[in-house]
């Protein structure tokens, strides 16, 4: 497995025209089969992080490289190896999982899966059989989750953004989609997640950072923080203890 | 990509409510406005036959050649089944005779006004104001819909170029749109067919620029409603805003630009332009009147030391040459009315026309007007189509003139009534001859003025051209609006 990052962020900031700092030189890397999870409160700047490798947000200095492309510079060529799974997956309701899935996945660049590849990769992430036809109009968060992963899937992109991902789901959904991470990483996928949910990062990530008004106050490997106590540690970030 | 955007634009439409409203919608008006303007055109066609026939008896059994007057109907056109224009405002007969101007009267909406008040809806109107508001609603949400709903910011996850997502958008929306305008067009177009309405190859081409023209028009208040959505994050304020330009664009412009043209340059009345030439009538006639009487003065004063014979000889020996003096005086005073009130027209077609260019130059600012216009131009129901009958008539008018002289002077009958009071004999009445023997085979035969496809679409350019425009700058503006959107 080449052990390049697949996921860079090298001195990334971004100051909003307001003046606002959003995120303040912030550098770490996601190698294949890896998962880095970032954590903090609302307004750290995890999401404005993700929104920049996905170019929705120029950065004001710094990169974020995906792959080792620029998302700023080439940001075409640099999405065809990232998949985005968002905190709400929002799909056309009007159609069903499986045109959904065929028009995100061929805007993926993917146009050689047949519905019986888009109806494996629906019952892979827990989506039901009976399912996969009907209108997203009654799907729950959990199901829309779900369909939001299978387009990850089938985008086949060696990196994945996942910006809250368990954001409101149930706890069974949760654990699911925790097992599916799991088996993306195992794939040699280089995830980054953004999160508030400790327990779920601590049980998956092989790296956690945390983040606090823009700074990433803390970078720790699964390995350095065995036998800390995850919650205080995030605690005392938040409070501003190690200041 | 191209194609996988506005596969999946078309099917969203199909798939969605609106479109099978639309659908309906539109045929429903569209193939009843085509069957009524059949209907239409087919009884204003046997009106014309009818009447023409009527006006060809009335000649024949005319009094005489002095007392023949024709009239002249305007010949109904096929093309007013999909755009009515003016064509029901403006007069549909016209009496020519050596004594009046011609003069279209008779309109359909002077005749029945109940047809005024609810005017036609025909395919012009139905383009220009039922198709144009579908549009807007069609594409108001194109672009902030997608960001509201976060199907954006999945798009752009993935490396979609900005430029063929807002092109598929674009082209997705347009055909998802013209497709309910040309099934219910194609089934027009059979009707007419079916109907027998006769159409040469000149109104077929009218009828393609037509529908091109339509197409135009659909296009800007399609790239309106994308430009639109990109102004703006939330569906709700576009919606808004798409509401407010439709109603300025298809009610306000139009209107307004009439209404200052109007205060900008005025035009007297018609009754005004009527009473001066009333009044110059009256007194060139007044003053041949009094020529008249200091002729007969002059022309009895030599008969004043004469016997009673010598007087009825010398009057005898004189009176033709003084009936042809009388009558060349006469036809001079018509010359000099008639000429007074060709340029009376002339001045009040000079004004019209300025007043008409500055109209049009104000609201063709509205793409509506600017369909409007060419819509009219093409179908010759335009607003030139009273002054193109009313110079073909006036043209007509000393021909017919000429032809009835003409016979007049061969066939030596008047026409009129000749009494004769004399003391000896009593009064005297000659009917001169029988009714219904007068022969118009001859009569020369008025033509109906041609609007030709090229000078229709001489004068409809420059709407096309400006629908081409405000199109392309309404869908740059989207375009360069949505390179910079924030997808989020």
């Amino acid at each position: 497995m080449n052990n390049q990052p697949l996921l860079e962020a090298v001195n990334l900031s971004k100051r909003y025209e307001d003046g606002a700092l959003a995120v303040n030189n912030v550098s770490f890397f996601v190698k294949p089969g890896e998962i880095f999870a970032m954590l903090g409160g609302n307004g750290a700047g995890k999401t404005t992080t993700i929104n920049i490798f996905l170019n929705f947000i120029e950065p004001t200095s710094g990169e974020a490289r995906i792959n080792g492309i620029s998302s700023h510079v080439e940001p075409l060529k640099a999405k065809q190896h990232v998949a985005f799974v968002s905190e709400n997956v929002m799909l056309y309701t009007n159609f069903t999982a499986i045109q959904n899935l065929d028009y995100f996945v061929r805007l993926g660049g993917k146009t050689q899966y047949t519905k019986d590849d888009y109806r494996k990769v629906l019952l892979r992430v827990g989506l039901q059989e009976e399912a996969h036809n009907k209108k997203l109009k009654g799907f729950s968060k959990g199901m829309r989750q779900k369909c939001g992963i299978a387009v990850a899937i089938l985008k086949d992109a060696p990196a994945i953004l996942l910006d809250e991902p368990t954001s409101g789901l149930d706890p069974k959904s949760g654990f699911e989609f925790i097992q599916l991470l799991d088996s993306l990483r195992n794939e040699g996928k280089a995830i980054l997640m953004s999160t508030h949910d400790i327990f779920r990062a601590k049980e998956i990530a092989d790296t956690i950072g945390i983040m606090r008004q823009g700074n990433l106050v803390m970078q720790k490997s699964r390995e350095e923080l065995s036998g800390e106590n995850l919650e205080q540690l995030y605690m005392n970030f938040m409070a501003g203890v190690y200041e | 990509m191209l194609s996988t955007i506005i596969t999946h634009e078309l099917k969203n439409i199909f798939f969605s409510p609106k479109f099978s409203v639309t659908f309906i919608v539109v045929s429903l008006l569209l193939i009843l406005s085509v069957i009524v303007g059949i209907d239409q055109y087919q009884k204003a066609i046997r009106q014309y036959e009818t009447t023409t026939q009527l006006v060809q008896q009335e000649m024949r059994e005319a009094r005489g050649w002095m007392s023949l007057n024709n009239k002249i109907l305007r010949k109904p056109d096929p093309m007013q089944i999909f755009v009515a224009g003016v064509n029901n405002d403006v007069g549909r007969i016209s009496g020519i005779s050596s004594f009046f101007a011609v003069k279209l009267s008779h309109s359909t909406f002077s005749d029945d006004p109940i047809y005024a008040v609810f005017r036609f809806v025909d395919f012009a109107f139905i383009v220009t104001v039922v198709f144009s508001l579908l549009a807007i609603l069609f594409t108001y949400d194109a672009i902030n819909g997608e960001a509201e709903k976060g199907t954006l910011q999945l798009t752009f996850a993935n490396a979609v170029p900005r430029a063929q997502y807002i092109v598929g958008k674009f082209v997705g929306s347009w055909l998802g749109l013209i497709i309910p305008l040309a099934v219910p067009m194609l089934i027009s177009l059979l009707l007419l067919l079916l109907w027998n309405v006769p159409l040469q190859s000149e109104e077929w081409l009218k009828i393609v620029s037509l529908f091109a023209a339509a197409l135009l028009y659909v296009t800007f208040f399609i790239s309106l409603g994308i430009f639109l959505s990109t102004m703006t994050k939330r569906s709700s304020v576009s919606f808004l805003f798409s509401l407010v330009t439709w109603v300025c664009m298809v009610f306000i412009i139009p209107r307004a630009g009439a209404t200052v043209a109007g205060h900008i340059i005025t035009v007297p009345t018609v009754a005004e332009i009527e009473a001066q030439r009333e009044a110059f009538s009256k007194d060139r006639w007044t003053e041949y009147e009094g020529t008249m009487q200091e002729k007969w003065k002059a022309r009895n004063a030599p008969t004043q030391t004469m016997t009673k014979q010598e007087r009825e000889a010398f009057r005898d020996s004189k009176m033709w040459e003084w009936m042809e003096e009388d009558d060349r005086d006469r036809k001079q005073v018509q010359v000099d009315i008639d000429e007074q009130a060709k340029k009376l027209n002339e001045d009040l077609r000079n004004r019209k026309a300025e007043q008409e260019y500055l109209a049009f130059v104000l609201s063709r600012f509205s793409p509506a007007s600017a369909f409007q216009l060419a819509a009219m131009n093409l179908a010759g129901t335009d607003i030139a189509l009273k002054s193109r009958y009313e110079d073909a008539l006036n043209e007509y008018r000393p021909v017919f003139n000429t032809y009835k002289d003409k016979k007049q002077k061969e066939t030596g009958n008047s026409g009129g009534f000749r009494i004769e009071v004399n003391s000896d004999t009593g009064v005297k009445i000659d009917a001169g001859r029988e009714k219904g023997v007068l022969d118009i085979s001859e009569m020369p035969q008025f033509t109906h003025p041609k609007h030709t496809f090229s000078d229709a679409m001489a004068s409809a350019v420059i709407d096309f051209g400006l629908l081409g425009f405000f199109s392309l700058t309404t869908f740059a503006g989207a375009f360069v609006r949505f390179l910079r959107y924030d997808v989020r």
